[in-house]
C-alpha cells in the first residue's frame, strides 16, 4: 500500500488547531475541587513549624493537609530504572521535617476553585531554620551527607574502561585536557504538569488524567502509594503537551490529587503553572567534565578519559540513567581503542535531575567533539580532518567500542560516517568559513561541525492489539502514547501497510491503561521501533484470526481465500466477497470479539547517526551571536513519516540551541533560583531560530524486522559542539576557547577579557 | 460581576469574580479551552485571543476589561459559514506546523491576525512576527512555512 515513507499530514491535527483538543488542564469533571502545594522557600532547612490552621479559615478550602495528616502515604515514591550501583533516594509525597529543595512539597491545599486554593496555600504559615545549601557536586560529593542514614552525597559512581583505559596515555604523542561545563536546563513543555484524579466510592474504582509517557508505568506507581489493586486504577493520558521525558514518571503532586481524592471521593485537580515547572518538575544537564584526548601526531586517537561530575539534585527519582548515558556516549561515531570514564552521581540542594530529552547523549556528544575541536587546534590540523581519521570506517562496521549498550555490547551496526560528513561539509562551505578571509566589519563569521551517534530504543517491550471494530475499521492500541509525535497518523501508517488496508480504515488508541493491559511508554526514541515492529507481528496474527473468521462463514479453506484491501474472496469466485465490515457484523451477531495482540521485545538499541554544521556571526563588540547558516544530515533508518521525521529533527535541533545559547538556571550560594521565570531564563523564539536545511539517509537497522530507529534524540546532540567550535572559529582573532553552556555574550566578554588559551 | 461581550460573533453574559483573568473566564465559564495557559505572566503567547481584532494576553486581562468588546478565540477560526477550515488552519495542517498542538491556537490567532494586517511578510518578517509565541516542540520553521503560505496572496 505503501503508506510507510509517505509523507502524510496528521489525523491529530483537524482538533487540535480548532481548539478541540482536551488536555489535562481543558477535563473539568463535575463537582472538581482543586489542589494547590505549599512548596519550600528554602534549598535546605529544618521545618520547625507547620500552621495550617489559617489557611483552613478561608471561604472555600476544603481541606488543608501536612505531613501528619496524610501519613498514610508518607513513604518514599517508587525508584524508576534501579541499578545496583545507585544508593536511592526518591521523594516522599510531601518533605517531613526537612525540606532539600526551593520547590519541595510541604503542604497541600484542597479548595472550590485554584484561585482559593492558591491563596490558601500562601497562608498556610511554615517555619523554618535554614540550613547550609550545596549547590555545587564537586563540592557537595565530600560534605556532610543531606540525607541521614545515607553515608555518602556521591550516590552512585559510574564507571567504565575499555582497552587500557588511562595508562594508555603514555603512548600518545599529543594529550590535551580540557573543562566542560553544562548548565542546568529545564525541559519546559508547553503544558506544565497537571492531573485530575476522580475515585468513585460506589465502584471503587481510581481514574486518573495525567499528560504522562507511560500511563502503565504510571498506575503501577500510583496504586503502589495508594495501597490498590491495579486493576481498581484506570490512568488516561490525554491529549498531551510535550513530554520529552520529564512527564515519565509520577510526582509528590500525582500520589496527592489520587489519595485526596480517594479520601474526599470527589474529583481533585492540580494544573501546576510555569513557576512549578521551574521549581518542581525533574530537570537535567548540570554537569561539570574534566576529559582528556590523546592522540599520535598523525592525528589518530589513543586514548579518551573523563571525569565528571552530575549535580543530581536533592533525590534519585529516574535512577542514574543521565550519568551513565552520558558515560557511554561519550566515543560515538568514533575509533577509541582505549577509553576510561568515572562519573560521580552527587546530590545538591536543588531540584532532581531525571532524563531530558536525549538523557546524556548530548552531553556525551558534547565532551567527544570538543576534546577533538581542541586536540586538533593543537595539532595544527583541521578540524574536519581530524575528525576524518577517527572516523569509525564503512569496512570497520559492525564495531563494538567495547563499552555496553542497554542490555548488551554497544554495536554500531552501519554508518557512512565520513561521507555524511563531507556532504554536510561541503553544503555548508566549511571550507570557506573556516578559514580568515572577510574580517573587515563587526560581525566576525565562523563554521562548527559536530558529529554524532544516535543510540535509541533497545530495552524492554511495547505492544500492539488489534480489533475489529463494528464498522469494520482496524483499531490497534499500545501503551506508548503521544506527547506531539504524531502516533495516530505514524502508527496507523506502518498497521496499514502490514495489514494492507486503506489507511483510513486503521483508528490508534494510546494513552489508556483500558485499551491494552500492559505497555512501557514513550521515552528514549523508542515507540516507532518498538510499535512499528508490534504492530508488523500483530498484523499477521491478526489477519489469520479474521481469515479465519472468513473461511467459517465461506464454509472454505483458509488457504482458498484472497485477502485485498479490506475484503476477503473466494479465490476465483468474486461474488463471494465480504469486507471487513461484513465479518464485524457477524461477529457481533455472534458474540464474538476479534481481538489480537502481539508484544515486541527489543533486542538492543538502534544507532542511527549524523553531522551537524552551522555558520554563526559573532559581533566582535557585543559579543552576539547570530546563526546564519544550519545544516543537518541524518540518518533515521527507514523513515515512517518524512514530515513528522523533519519535525523531530528541527525541534530537537531548537532544543539543543537552547541549551547552548540560553537556557542556564542560575542558583545563588543559598540554593535559591535567581532566573526561575520564562523572563529570565530564555526560551528559543521564531526570531532567532534558522531554517534548517535537512538531508535524509535511510540506512535500515538491521536488528529490527522493520528497520526502523528512533529519530527523536538526534537533534538534540550536536548542536553545543557545533555552536561552541562555531563561536571559537568566529572569534579565532581572540584565542579564546568556548567551553561553557550557554554560550552567551557575557561569558563570551569575560572569556576575551581573561585572554584565556 | 456581570461581563457582558460577543464570542467567536455571539453574545454572552457571564457572571464572574472581578479578579479573575479573561483566560479562565473563557476556558471555564464559556467551555472554550482551546486557548491554553502556559506561563500566566504574559510570555509564551498560549492564551492570546483577538479582543476587538487585537492579539491581547488573556492571561493578563482582567475579565471585566473585556466588557462590551469582541474576543475571537481558536474556535471562531473556521469559517461561520461553510464551516472549513480557515487558511492559516489548513496551512498548520499541510506543513506540520503543530506537534502537541498546546502552544498552537495562540500561534494560530497572532497568525490569523497578520494575515489581516499584512501581506507578502519576508520570512525573517514572520519569524519577528512570530517571536511573541513559544514553542517547544516545533522549532518554528513549519510554523514560519505554514504562516508564509497563509499569508501568500490566493491565486
Ligand atoms: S499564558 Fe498568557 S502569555 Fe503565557
Ligand atoms: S506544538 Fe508543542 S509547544 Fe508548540
Amino acid at each position: 500500500m505503501g503508506y510507510i515513507g509517505k509523507r502524510m499530514t496528521r489525523v491529530e491535527d483537524e482538533r487540535l488547531v480548532t481548539g478541540q483538543g482536551r488536555y489535562v488542564s481543558d477535563i473539568e469533571l463535575p463537582g472538581t475541587v482543586h489542589m494547590a502545594i505549599v512548596r519550600s522557600l528554602y534549598a535546605h532547612a529544618e521545618i520547625t513549624r507547620l500552621d495550617l490552621n489559617q489557611a483552613q479559615q478561608l471561604p472555600g478550602v476544603v481541606g488543608v493537609f501536612g505531613p501528619k495528616e496524610l501519613a498514610a502515604i508518607m513513604k518514599p515514591l517508587p525508584l524508576g530504572t534501579p541499578d545496583p550501583r545507585l544508593d536511592a533516594i526518591t521523594p516522599m509525597p510531601l518533605a517531613g521535617d526537612r525540606v532539600h529543595y526551593v520547590g519541595e512539597p510541604v503542604a497541600v491545599v484542597v479548595a472550590c476553585d485554584r484561585y482559593v486554593a492558591e491563596d490558601a496555600a500562601a497562608l498556610v504559615s511554615v517555619g523554618y531554620r535554614a540550613l547550609d545549601a550545596l549547590t555545587d557536586p564537586r563540592l557537595a560529593a565530600t560534605a556532610p551527607p543531606l540525607h541521614p542514614g545515607h553515608p555518602s552525597n556521591e550516590v552512585a559512581t559510574v564507571e567504565y574502561r575499555v582497552g587500557q583505559g588511562e595508562e594508555a596515555f603514555r603512548d600518545a604523542d599529543v594529550v590535551v585536557d580540557v573543562d566542560l561545563r553544562l548548565d542546568r536546563v529545564v525541559a519546559h513543555p508547553m503544558e506544565p504538569r497537571g492531573v485530575v484524579a476522580h475515585y468513585d466510592a460506589k465502584t471503587e474504582e481510581l481514574l486518573i488524567f495525567a499528560g504522562t509517557q507511560g500511563v502503565h508505568g504510571y498506575r503501577r506507581a500510583i496504586a503502589s502509594m495508594l495501597d490498590l489493586n491495579e486493576d481498581h486504577v484506570r490512568v488516561i493520558a490525554p491529549d498531551t503537551g510535550g513530554g520529552f521525558g520529564v512527564k515519565n514518571r509520577i510526582y509528590p503532586e500525582d500520589v496527592l490529587a489520587a489519595y485526596l481524592s480517594c479520601q474526599l471521593s470527589v474529583p481533585v485537580k492540580w494544573q501546576g503553572d510555569r513557576s512549578e515547572e521551574f521549581i518542581s518538575t525533574n530537570q537535567e544537564r548540570d554537569q561539570w567534565h574534566h576529559a582528556r584526548i590523546g592522540v599520535k601526531k598523525n592525528g589518530q586517537i589513543v586514548a579518551v578519559s573523563d571525569e565528571f561530575f552530575q549535580d543530581q539534585g536533592a533525590y534519585t527519582p529516574a535512577g542514574i540513567i543521565v550519568a551513565d548515558t552520558t558515560a557511554i556516549c561519550i566515543p560515538g561515531p568514533y575509533r577509541v581503542p582505549n577509553f576510561a570514564v568515572t562519573g560521580h552521581v552527587v546530590l545538591t540542594n536543588k531540584v532532581p535531575v531525571g532524563p531530558y530529552r536525549g538523557a546524556g547523549r548530548p552531553q556525551g556528544t558534547f565532551v567527544m567533539e570538543r576534546l577533538l575541536d581542541h586536540v586538533a587546534d593543537t595539532l595544527g590540523m583541521d578540524r574536519l580532518e581530524i575528525r576524518r581519521i577517527n572516523l569509525i570506517k564503512p569496512e570497520e562496521l559492525p564495531y563494538q567500542n567495547g563499552l555496553p549498550g542497554r542490555g548488551g555490547p554497544m554495536t554500531i551496526p552501519y554508518g557512512e560516517f565520513q561521507n555524511t560528513m563531507d556532504q554536510v561539509a561541503t553544503a555548508i562551505n566549511y571550507d570557506h568559513y573556516s578559514h580568515p578571509h572577510d574580517t573587515r566589519g563587526p560581525w566576525k563569521l565562523g563554521v562548527g561541525i559536530a558529529n554524532y551517534l544516535e543510540m535509541s530504543g533497545g530495552a524492554g517491550f511495547e505492544g500492539a492489539r488489534m480489533r475489529l471494530l463494528d464498522d469494520g475499521r482496524v483499531e490497534v492500541a499500545t501503551g506508548a502514547s503521544s506527547q506531539g509525535q504524531g502516533h495516530l497518523t505514524a502508527f496507523a501508517q506502518v498497521a496499514a501497510d502490514r495489514l494492507q488496508l486503506p489507511f483510513e480504515q486503521i483508528v490508534v488508541v494510546e494513552g489508556d491503561t483500558s485499551a491494552i493491559h500492559r505497555g512501557i511508554g514513550t521515552f528514549g526514541s523508542r515507540s516507532m521501533m518498538m510499535v512499528g515492529n508490534a504492530t508488523r507481528m500483530a498484523a499477521q496474527g491478526f489477519r489469520t484470526k479474521l481469515l479465519e473468521f472468513a473461511a467459517e462463514m465461506f464454509e472454505a479453506s483458509m488457504d482458498d481465500l484472497h485477502w485485498e484491501n479490506g475484503t476477503i474472496t473466494v479465490k476465483g469466485v468474486p461474488s463471494r466477497t465480504i469486507s471487513l465490515a461484513d465479518i464485524a457484523t457477524r461477529a457481533a451477531q455472534e458474540d464474538r470479539a476479534l481481538v489480537y495482540e502481539a508484544f515486541y521485545d527489543a533486542t538492543g538499541p538502534a544507532f542511527g547517526m549524523g553531522t551537524h554544521a552551522v555558520v554563526v556571526a559573532v559581533h566582535q563588540k557585543t559579543f552576539a551571536i547570530e546563526i546564519r547558516e544550519y545544516q543537518i544530515c541524518h540518518d533515521g533508518g527507514v523513515v515512517v513519516n518524512p514530515l513528522l521525521a523533519d519535525g523531530q529533527t528541527i525541534g530537537g535541533t531548537v532544543q539543543g540551541l537552547g541549551t547552548a545559547l540560553f537556557e542556564g538556571l542560575v542558583f545563588d550560594a543559598t540554593g535559591q533560583p535567581l532566573n526561575a521565570t520564562f523572563l529570565d531564563y530564555l526560551l528559543p523564539a521564531a526570531g532567532e531560530m534558522p531554517d534548517f536545511l535537512i538531508s535524509e539517509r535511510e540506512y535500515p537497522e538491521p536488528t529490527n524486522p522493520e528497520g526502523f530507529k528512533g529519530i527523536a534524540e538526534g537533534g538534540i546532540m550536536p548542536p553545543m559542539a557545533a555552536i561552541c567550535a562555531a563561536v571559537e572559529n568566529a572569534l579565532r582573532e581572540f584565542s579564546i576557547t568556548v567551553d561553557q553552556l550557554p554560550v552567551t555574550p557575557n561569558y563570551l566578554f569575560s572569556q576575551v577579557k581573561e585572554g584565556s588559551r | 460581576m456581570t461581563i457582558t461581550m460577543t464570542v467567536n460573533g455571539e453574545r454572552v453574559t457571564v457572571e464572574a469574580p472581578a479578579h479573575w483573568l479573561l483566560a479562565d473566564v473563557l476556558r471555564q465559564k464559556l467551555g472554550l479551552t482551546g486557548l491554553h495557559l502556559g506561563c500566566e505572566y504574559g510570555v509564551c503567547g498560549a492564551c492570546t485571543v483577538l479582543v476587538d481584532g487585537e492579539p491581547t494576553r488573556s492571561c493578563l486581562t482582567l475579565a471585566p476589561a473585556a466588557e462590551g468588546k469582541s474576543i475571537t478565540t481558536v474556535e471562531g477560526l473556521r469559517d461561520a459559514e461553510s464551516g472549513a477550515l480557515s487558511r492559516v488552519q489548513q496551512a498548520f495542517i499541510d506543513h506540520h506546523a503543530l506537534q502537541c498542538g498546546f502552544c498552537t491556537p495562540g500561534f494560530l490567532i497572532t497568525a490569523t491576525y497578520l494575515a489581516r494586517i499584512s501581506e507578502g511578510l519576508s520570512r525573517e518578517e514572520i519569524r519577528e512576527a512570530l517571536s511573541g509565541n513559544l514553542c517547544r516542540c516545533t522549532g518554528y520553521q513549519q510554523i514560519v512555512d505554514a504562516v508564509a503560505t497563509a499569508l501568500s496572496p490566493v491565486d
